[in-house]
């Protein structure tokens, strides 16, 4: 008997009606999770989320499912302490044991500058309301007892900042649970349903065209990960984003012994072992610009080489399984989300590689802005405009990774 | 691996074709790092038809010459990328992990790299 | 083979005879390799994976057995132990053990020696072509198909990396395996499994076969379909029924061999789809599946058992992906070579149509993460020409940038004064040079930066910022002019390389006549700074010394050198460029030469807290990714009446906008915030501080910080303290020091 098997959510399949209030587009977990609040907080359940293939293709069911607040930027850390709190008590809302486990994470720094950006991280978290903490390599190795503290004598860790409230959960429940929740409000899911196109009516977009025929809608939201540009090109939207693969891969399952998540500032690796005891390994996002979901050699070498400079026990286990997400990655490295200067057309993107833990609050704040049509505080600062206003949020040295 | 040893001699960066009509003393070793761009290993003065042409004294590169057999018997594992066939030939790309560049001709073969990665390669290969 | 010996099993020595597998030697003792499951031997499934030599997950009937090898059995609840990592005090990398990487080419490589397969192979030998020809009989198995097409093996010598034209995949058929009550038992084996086991001389005991029996084995067969088996731990008997389910039939054995039909190994050829993969032979053909399974372990990977496939189903879960992910199924060693065709023949019994197979992703056979690593190469580090000088001085060294460069030598205090009171030297080398000649070079210059560049006068230079399309800033540095169409450019230390590609771009973007020449690594730069730098100047052969942004060519103790005078450190200070292998030769007659007025050199620490006494911005630290001129108060250095340059558009677009940001000068009294240290108005963060340094010399803390809300406040709080905005430079503001 395996005990991870899912034993308590149910997905009730409704057939397409010809119109909804709102239409969401992309059935991953910002998409579902938008679709929730809107009925779950604003009574809106007149929607339809339509997917082109199953719930949870994306980017939402292949991240590594880091949870974190330590971000770089006191705009981003607010709404991502937002963020985890609301997954803290997720499980309860919805319903559904997602694994959530607290775990703490160590970003390790092996240079001056490295420990200067760590120091300035945690000092700013702090003042934000995020915990975030300076450990010396003695404090490092007596949470992480497998740390090499040398970095196989080429990385010697210096330091690093500690955020212990970081921590993963299973994703694809967390896309499960808010389906399941959505679904039993009255929201429709629809798989296996591309959108191809939107219905105009002059600039406006009044419904989405789809493999399965017209779907006419009050609101469009498009939550549809790393394919964004071509669906706003339908509305004849230029994003400033462009889509960038990135990888994972996992070890098979052994027993628990590795606790808190380790990554790195300067190897842009990062390591943890999941609930089912494998090792999941991360690394930086793909350079070069790509739809494909093609994995590379050249990456689980690379990321393997560096995970055992830090971890040399690594180097027994066995490589199971990896692959590959498409992740929409903006000009400043932060997430767009709201209204687009086309009316009926809104996004939610900019995600890239470190959008899981934006799930609750993405949905959460999205679903209160198609409800009131107004932005809310905690997403005024990402608002598309901000770019033609040269107010952008650049926070490269926290994203780009997990 | 003996260590590796500066190279000096002459850069030039000019028009493809004043750098096809310079003239060489015999035995000098031109490596063509890009069509405009040449390091003429043991050079001391040329004459360059490119009124604009660069010509620098340069001493950034450590190499040292190998047999073929040393080259297949050390250096090739060392590579992940295919050797030309058709000599000589200059080939560039990562030998170890470390940027730097093989002359191949049929009995020897010259292997460098800017003198500041020299400590890093000379400890990678050995 | 090395003969007959013996192997470690659960600590327990067993025989092997020559040509066993570990997994036929295990059965050979009457064992079965994990703790029940029916077993293959064609390394398809995961019934056979043990701890071997220390690496859990092997997969014992394709690992050869060989004197003293030690076989674990995982535990029959729960993971394999990660042995290593509870060995808490590994502070050192283990011996490294290297792997060994062969690279190969060839035209054609063929995966799988059957019959199809070394047909394709003689074929293309036929036609010339070179043609590597891989089995996992030999213990050749393969990683994974990956764009190249390259061709990851893992071989008894190592790892092969093999680059190919083409690729044949034909891999046969697996066996399927059996899905009913009881199928986790011990003595369970494939038809094909038991003829091996037979030929090896391994006893099989009472044994029946359920379908097409094997050839050569001594066996009963049993007709009808399989419905359960019974026994406790091992087989003891088995239960079948005729064609209409009717007639249970119950036959008691040792051991079950089971000819169920087999399945196209196609794992390899979906994973490469749009790659030049062609699939012959077995592989290629589409089998029927199985009866729907009703009951038993479906996943023996996972451990999970039709009911849950039902329970997970009858929840929604209805898409072969979902179930997969939902019940788990399909995703351990075997990734999905046991169950897949069950898993399609459930679906298909409950919808309307037969389920493609789901996404093959690598590994198709696991490797170790150091199998993995093999061959790979971090990253390289650059030395400076001088390294060896500052770790005999003591100095801690840093990298930056990608080089290694002295952070102090012990004391930046006393660095700082040094340079401050005295002379010092520093490392400068590691800035970026870039040489630019021709008869556009004027015009090319003037469109690349925002500052005036045609009037630069020869021997003359001058500081210019560098800023991308958007008007932001992307790094700084010198422009010097040697000649009317000849200049040469510097780069921050960390922004040199992309500066490089960015000024090479745009040349040729815009069809320019300019020749570039990157001199950065053929370079060796020293900074000589201080009060006293031009004493100790006119001692080493310069009697004149260029005056302030002024540049010479002039040998400096006999080493030719460009000698730059410009000022970062808020000194005289002249910067020698020379040949790199004349570097310690230079640094180490400067150093003798200044001895007498206390010359020592200093280390990047030193170096951040004077410039910041300065104020001076470094790019990447003080700068974000969206500065632009006016929010660094740097407009002076942008020339918006010229016609273009890179970025004006932008700021021409954006200068009548609202701008909240601004970099801006701050000091307090007592010791230096941290850097990074939030900003305080009103109890609100309205920005933070960028660069920090308690200035000896002033005895006060200076900084750069961000300021991101208007009106910009000119009182603020810092760590708990009151700052006031002041505008840099805070030390020497006119600079006469530098001129001097
Ligand atoms: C390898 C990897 C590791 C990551 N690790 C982390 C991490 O550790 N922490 C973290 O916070 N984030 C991480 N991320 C990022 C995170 O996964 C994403 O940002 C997040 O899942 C985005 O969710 P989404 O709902 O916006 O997009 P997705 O989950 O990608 O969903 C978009 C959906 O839209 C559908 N779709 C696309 N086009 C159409 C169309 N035309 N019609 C209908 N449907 C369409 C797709 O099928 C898909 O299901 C990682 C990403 C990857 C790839």
């Amino acid at each position: 008997m395996n005990e991870f098997v899912e034993r308590r959510l149910t997905l009730r399949w409704q057939q397409a009606k010809r119109a909804y209030d709102v239409v969401i587009v992309g059935g991953g977990g910002h998409g579902l999770a938008t679709a929730y609040y809107l009925a779950a907080r604003h009574g809106i359940t007149n929607v339809a989320v339509v997917e082109a293939g199953y719930i949870g293709a994306g980017n939402s069911g292949r991240n590594t499912t880091i949870i974190r607040a330590n971000y770089g930027i006191p705009e981003a850390v607010r709404f991502y302490q937002h963020s985890l709190e609301l997954y803290q008590t997720l499980e309860d809302e919805l319903d559904c044991w997602m694994m959530y486990t607290t775990k703490g994470i160590i970003w390790l720094a092996h240079t001056e500058t490295a420990m200067r950006a760590e120091r300035a991280r945690s000092l700013l978290n702090l003042a934000c309301g995020a915990e975030t903490v300076m450990l010396t390599p003695q404090e490092v190795k007596a949470l992480c007892p497998q740390l090499d503290l040398s970095g196989g004598g080429r990385y010697p860790v210096l330091g690093a900042s500690y955020h212990p409230a970081a921590a993963t959960a299973r994703h694809d429940r967390v896309v499960w649970a808010y389906a399941q929740g959505a679904m039993r409000l009255g929201v429709h899911v629809l798989q296996h349903t591309r959108v191809t196109g939107l219905l105009r009516d002059g600039a406006r977009v009044t419904g989405v065209e789809t493999s399965a025929g017209p779907i006419s809608a009050g609101q469009v939201l498009s939550a549809v990960g790393g394919n964004v540009s071509t669906l706003a090109a339908y509305a004849d939207v230029r994003l400033p984003i462009r889509t960038h693969p990135l990888q994972a891969f996992v070890t098979n399952d052994y027993e628990q012994a590795f606790q808190p998540i380790l990554s790195d500032t300067e190897l842009l690796c990062y390591v943890s072992q999941t609930e089912r005891g494998q090792m999941l390994i991360g690394a930086e996002f793909d350079a070069q610009p790509s739809y494909s979901l093609k994995s590379s050699f050249s990456f689980l070498q690379s990321s393997a080489a560096k995970a055992m400079h830090l971890l040399p026990f690594l180097r027994n286990l066995r490589v199971l399984r990896q692959w590959t997400g498409i992740c929409d990655i903006s000009a400043d490295f932060s997430p767009i989300l709201g209204e687009t200067g086309v009316e009926g057309f809104l996004v939610t993107t900019g995600w890239g590689t470190w959008g899981f833990k934006a799930i609750p609050a993405g949905g959460e704040l999205m679903a209160e802005l198609i409800a009131s049509g107004r932005t809310p505080p905690l997403l005024e600062p990402f608002r598309l405009d901000r770019f033609a206003s040269d107010q952008t949020m650049a926070d490269p040295g926290s994203t780009g990774t997990h | 691996m003996p260590a590796l040893e500066t190279l000096p001699g002459l850069r030039i960066v000019a028009s493809p074709e004043a750098l096809d009509a310079a003239p060489w003393s015999a035995g000098t070793v031109v490596l063509r790092f890009a069509p405009d761009d040449a390091f003429a290993i043991g050079a001391t003065a040329v004459d360059i038809a490119d009124d604009h042409a660069i010509v620098a004294e340069e001493s950034g590169f450590v190499g040292r010459w190998l047999t073929r057999e040393e080259l297949d018997d050390r250096l090739v594992t060392h590579i992940e990328w295919p050797l030309p066939t058709a000599l000589p030939a200059l080939a560039q790309g990562l030998i170890a992990g470390v940027p730097a560049k093989l002359w191949l001709t049929t009995d020897r073969v010259l292997l460098l790299c800017a003198a500041a990665y020299a400590a890093e390669l000379a400890d990678r290969l050995g | 083979m090395s003969g007959d010996g013996r192997i470690v099993l659960d600590g327990r020595p067993i025989p092997y005879r020559s040509g066993d597998s570990v997994a036929v030697a295990v059965m050979r003792a009457g064992e079965h390799p994990q703790h029940g499951g029916t077993v293959c031997l064609a390394g398809d499934c995961g019934n056979c994976v043990a701890e071997v030599d220390g690496i859990a997950y092997t997969r014992t009937c394709q690992t050869p057995a060989r004197p003293g090898l030690v076989v674990q059995r995982h535990p029959a609840a729960g993971a394999p132990p990660l042995r290593a990592a509870r060995q808490i005090d590994v502070t050192t990398a283990p011996p490294a053990g290297r792997i060994p990487v062969q690279r190969i080419e060839a035209d054609l490589v063929v995966i799988g020696a059957g019959e199809s397969g070394t047909a394709a192979a003689t074929n293309a030998r036929g036609q010339g072509r070179s043609v590597t020809l891989l089995d996992a009989r030999d213990g050749e198995e393969v990683v994974g198909i990956y764009a190249g097409p390259t061709v990851i093996v893992r071989t008894p010598k190592g790892m092969a990396h093999i680059h190919a034209r083409d690729v044949v995949v034909a891999t046969g058929a697996a066996e399927l395996h059996p899905v009913c009550p009881g199928n986790g038992l011990i003595g369970l084996v494939t038809a094909r499994a038991a003829e091996q086991l037979h030929t090896a001389g391994v006893d099989l005991g009472v044994s029946v076969a359920i379908g097409s029996p094997p050839s050569g084995v001594p066996c009963t067969p049993v007709g009808g379909s399989l419905r359960r088996i019974e026994g406790v731990g091992r087989v003891s008997a088995v239960v079948t029924v005729d064609d209409d389910g009717e007639g249970e039939r119950t036959t008691a054995c040792e051991t079950v061999i089971v000819g169920l039909g087999r399945a196209a190994r196609t794992v390899l050829w979906r994973m490469a789809d749009d790659l030049p993969v062609t699939v012959v032979g077995p592989a290629a053909q589409s089998f029927p599946l199985p009866e729907a399974p009703t009951a038993g372990t479906v996943c023996p990977c996972s451990r999970v058992d039709v009911d849950d496939l039902v329970g997970v189903w009858e929840r929604g879960f209805q898409d072969l992906e979902l179930l997969k992910r939902a019940a788990l199924v399909g995703i351990g060693t075997c990734q999905g070579s046991a169950c897949l065709p069950h898993l399609r023949a459930f679906i298909a019994e409950r919808s309307t149509a037969i389920p493609e197979p789901f996404t093959a992703r690598p590994a198709s056979r696991q490797i170790t993460i150091a199998e993995a690593a093999a061959g790979v190469h971090v990253d390289a580090f650059r030395r400076t020409a001088l390294h060896d000088e500052h770790v005999a001085l003591g100095a801690q060294m840093d990298r930056f940038g990608g080089w290694w460069r002295p952070w102090h030598y012990g004391d930046h205090v006393a660095e700082y004064w040094a340079v401050r009171e005295g002379v010092s030297l520093g490392d400068v080398s590691t800035l970026g040079k870039l040489v630019v000649s021709g008869p556009d070079a004027v015009e090319f210059l003037e469109r690349l930066y925002p500052t005036g560049v045609g009037d630069i006068r020869v021997g003359r230079s001058r500081y210019a910022l560098l800023l991308n399309d958007g008007g932001h800033l992307i790094d700084d540095g010198m422009i010097l002019r040697e000649a009317e169409t000849r200049f040469v450019l510097t780069f921050t230390s960390a922004g040199a390389g992309h500066a490089e590609m960015w000024v090479r771009d745009w040349a040729e973007t815009w069809g320019l006549r300019v020749h570039l020449l990157d001199r950065t690594m053929s370079l060796a730069a020293i900074n000589v700074t201080g009060p006293l730098a031009g004493r100790l100047l006119e001692r080493v052969g310069l009697p004149s010394p260029p005056r302030f942004l002024q540049h010479v060519h002039a040998e400096v103790c006999g080493v030719p050198c460009h000698v730059m005078r410009l000022s970062f450190t808020g000194e005289v200070s002249f910067e020698l460029h020379h040949a790199v292998d004349r570097s310690v030769e230079l640094w180490r007659a400067l150093m003798a030469a200044g001895r007498d007025l206390g010359i020592a050199p200093h280390g990047l620490q030193a170096l951040q807290g004077l410039r910041l006494e300065k104020g001076h911005v470094i790019v990447g630290m003080d700068s974000e990714l969206d500065s632009t001129p006016r929010r660094l108060g740097m407009e002076w250095a942008v020339k918006m009446d010229k016609p273009d340059f890179v970025g004006r558009t932008a700021l021409a677009r954006t200068a009548g906008l609202p701008d909240p940001r601004r970099l801006v000068g701050l000091t307090m009294p007592g010791s230096a915030p941290t850097e990074g240290s939030p900003i305080w108005s009103d109890r609100q963060i309205v920005g933070h501080v960028s660069s920090s340094f308690a200035s000896p010399l002033l005895g006060h803390a200076v900084m750069l910080g961000w300021l991101k809300r208007t009106p910009f406040p000119d009182e603020v709080m810092v760590d708990g303290r009151s700052a006031v905005a002041v505008a840099p430079p805070f030390y020497d503001p006119e600079g006469g020091r530098a001129r001097a």
